[in-house]
């Protein structure tokens, strides 16, 4: 199976439940026990993170093109809560030092 | 034209406490930024149009509370005065909580202004490090601000700094929120900044220890639903990731003026707002001018604007060709490379390993899983989705 297709198959069964049924998801998608979380994985992915984003990306451009004409609708959706998965507003207020890197709202 | 997005004033450089990790040199100094000045920082910023987006103004760089609420009543209707119709204005402030008092919750409130309280956790990690000048924990009087902040139903976020001893320690940190009440959290790392090394930032496998800390803090926040509703650096790396393909990414700090920072004397500075106030006589020490005596719409002009842009802009070349999460960041932090490398024409920096990488990978670790949870021999929790074959 392509990258693509596998997480197209994945994010396509996460949509539905919306930014909050995801972020519960993946966060659950841990393991369970207390203190026993895993370092990042040590054996390198078959593919490289770049192409990982990019075929997750291309999975997210091809479920939101069922709700969006084009690609800037499709970007329309995705920042206005991304057709129903409704990501709060968010700003990339990065950096503040020690005490401040980006605001929640 | 340069778009302003957030605007930092710095009221007064003074703070009334001395953290161990603050790298803000000026801060003993008690002097108080003009009226006039505010007049022509704000005057021009409506004027040049580079705020007609909306505009976010940041009150810090210093403690904003130790001034008296009636220098906040006089300057919100200074600028309220002076600003057109049709753009929106949020007043913001960053705080670390000790001054506020029942007349500062009621004022935070009626004057909607967004919060974050600076605290770091449960008292024996908070104390640490923010402390007074005679070195007692500031623990006692950050939490009753919150608490304040609570009984009036005050919205707010607060931003933890992560040091060794709180990256060991994510069950106390959640369980220390959700006592607290506290549903919006933001985490920042200690870092190497100005005059401040971090020892953190030294220990071997920081960035996995940093890693760990994040995947528990998630998972315990999604078993205890309705505790924390907020973490900012899982919120915006899922947003990040999960993204279409054609949403193309902003940089703000590598933009000049997206973010803009005003001295209490006036001067001016972009990019990372940290570096108002810091020294460095390669760059002139970052200021582009002064509101009092320059226009702002001239700064765009200015050679040492130029200069910074040039490097910083090599050093987002520099990450484009080079790093695979350049997509998740857009080029990194100018500050932090200037910091950790010497210089803003250079790449990765122990800040965006793991900051960036490291909560990139636990995006992209977790969408694993959950796609092949037979590969790690453990069922995934009732009702989750079906494993993709």
């Amino acid at each position: 199976m392509s990258l693509r297709q596998k997480y197209l198959t994945i994010l396509t069964q996460l949509a539905p439940a919306g930014a909050v049924g995801v972020s519960l998801a993946l966060g659950g998608a841990a393991p369970a026990a207390a203190g026993t979380q895993p370092a990042p994985p040590t054996a390198a992915p078959a593919a490289g993170v770049s192409d990982r984003l990019a075929a997750v990306r291309d999975a997210v451009s091809a479920i939101e093109g069922e709700k969006a004409a084009n690609a800037e609708e499709r970007v329309a959706w995705w920042g206005n809560g991304f057709g129903g998965w409704g990501w709060p507003n968010w700003h990339n207020w990065n950096n503040w030092g020690n005490w401040f890197h980006n605001w929640p709202w | 034209m340069p778009r302003i997005q957030l605007l930092v004033v710095q009221p007064t450089p003074f703070c009334n406490i001395d953290c161990r990790y603050c790298y803000l040199p000026d801060r003993t100094n008690k002097a108080v930024v003009a009226e006039d000045t505010l007049i022509n920082l704000f005057s021009q910023v409506f004027a040049s149009g580079w705020a007609d987006q909306g505009l976010s103004v940041v009150w810090h760089a210093g403690e904003p509370m130790v001034l008296p609420i009636a220098f906040y009543r006089h300057a919100f209707a200074l600028i309220d005065g002076m600003k057109p119709a049709d753009v929106s204005l949020v007043h913001s402030f960053q705080t670390n909580g000790t001054l506020i008092d029942d007349a500062w919750a009621d004022f935070i409130a009626e004057a909607g202004i967004h919060i974050g309280v600076s605290i770091d956790g449960p008292k024996r990690l908070h104390d640490l490090n923010r402390v007074t000048r005679s070195g007692r924990g500031t623990f006692d009087k950050t939490v009753a601000g919150i608490r304040r902040l609570r009984e009036r139903g005050v919205r707010f976020h607060v931003i933890s700094v992560l040091t060794a001893e709180s990256l060991a320690a994510p069950q106390e940190m959640f369980d220390f929120y959700a006592a607290e009440g506290i549903e919006h959290v933001c985490f920042n790392v200690e870092e190497s900044e100005g005059a401040h090394r971090s020892e953190s930032f030294g220990q071997v496998g920081i960035e996995d220890v940093y890693y760990r800390f994040l995947s528990e803090f998630w998972r315990l926040s999604t078993a205890h639903p309705g505790k924390i509703r907020y973490i900012r650096e899982i919120e915006s790396a899922q947003r990040n990731v999960l993204r279409p393909q054609e949403a193309t990414f902003f940089n703000q700090l590598a933009t000049p003026f997206a973010v803009t920072s005003m001295d209490w004397t006036g001067n001016i500075a972009t990019f990372s707002p940290e570096l108002l106030g810091l020294k460095n006589p390669q760059y002139d020490d970052f200021i582009l001018g002064n509101i009092n005596r320059d226009r702002l719409v001239d700064l765009p002009d200015r050679p040492l604007l130029k200069r910074m842009q040039s490097d910083i802009e090599a050093g987002v070349a520099m990450c484009r060709e080079s790093c695979e999460y350049f997509s998740i960041c857009g080029g990194g932090e100018p500050v932090n490379k200037l910091f950790e490398n010497g210089g803003f024409a250079t790449t990765e920096t122990t800040y965006c390993r793991m900051t960036k990488q490291r909560v990139t990978d636990l995006i992209l670790d977790r969408l694993e899983r959950v796609g092949s949870p037979a590969a790690t021999g453990e069922a995934l929790p009732a009702g989750m989705i079906a494993p993709v074959p």
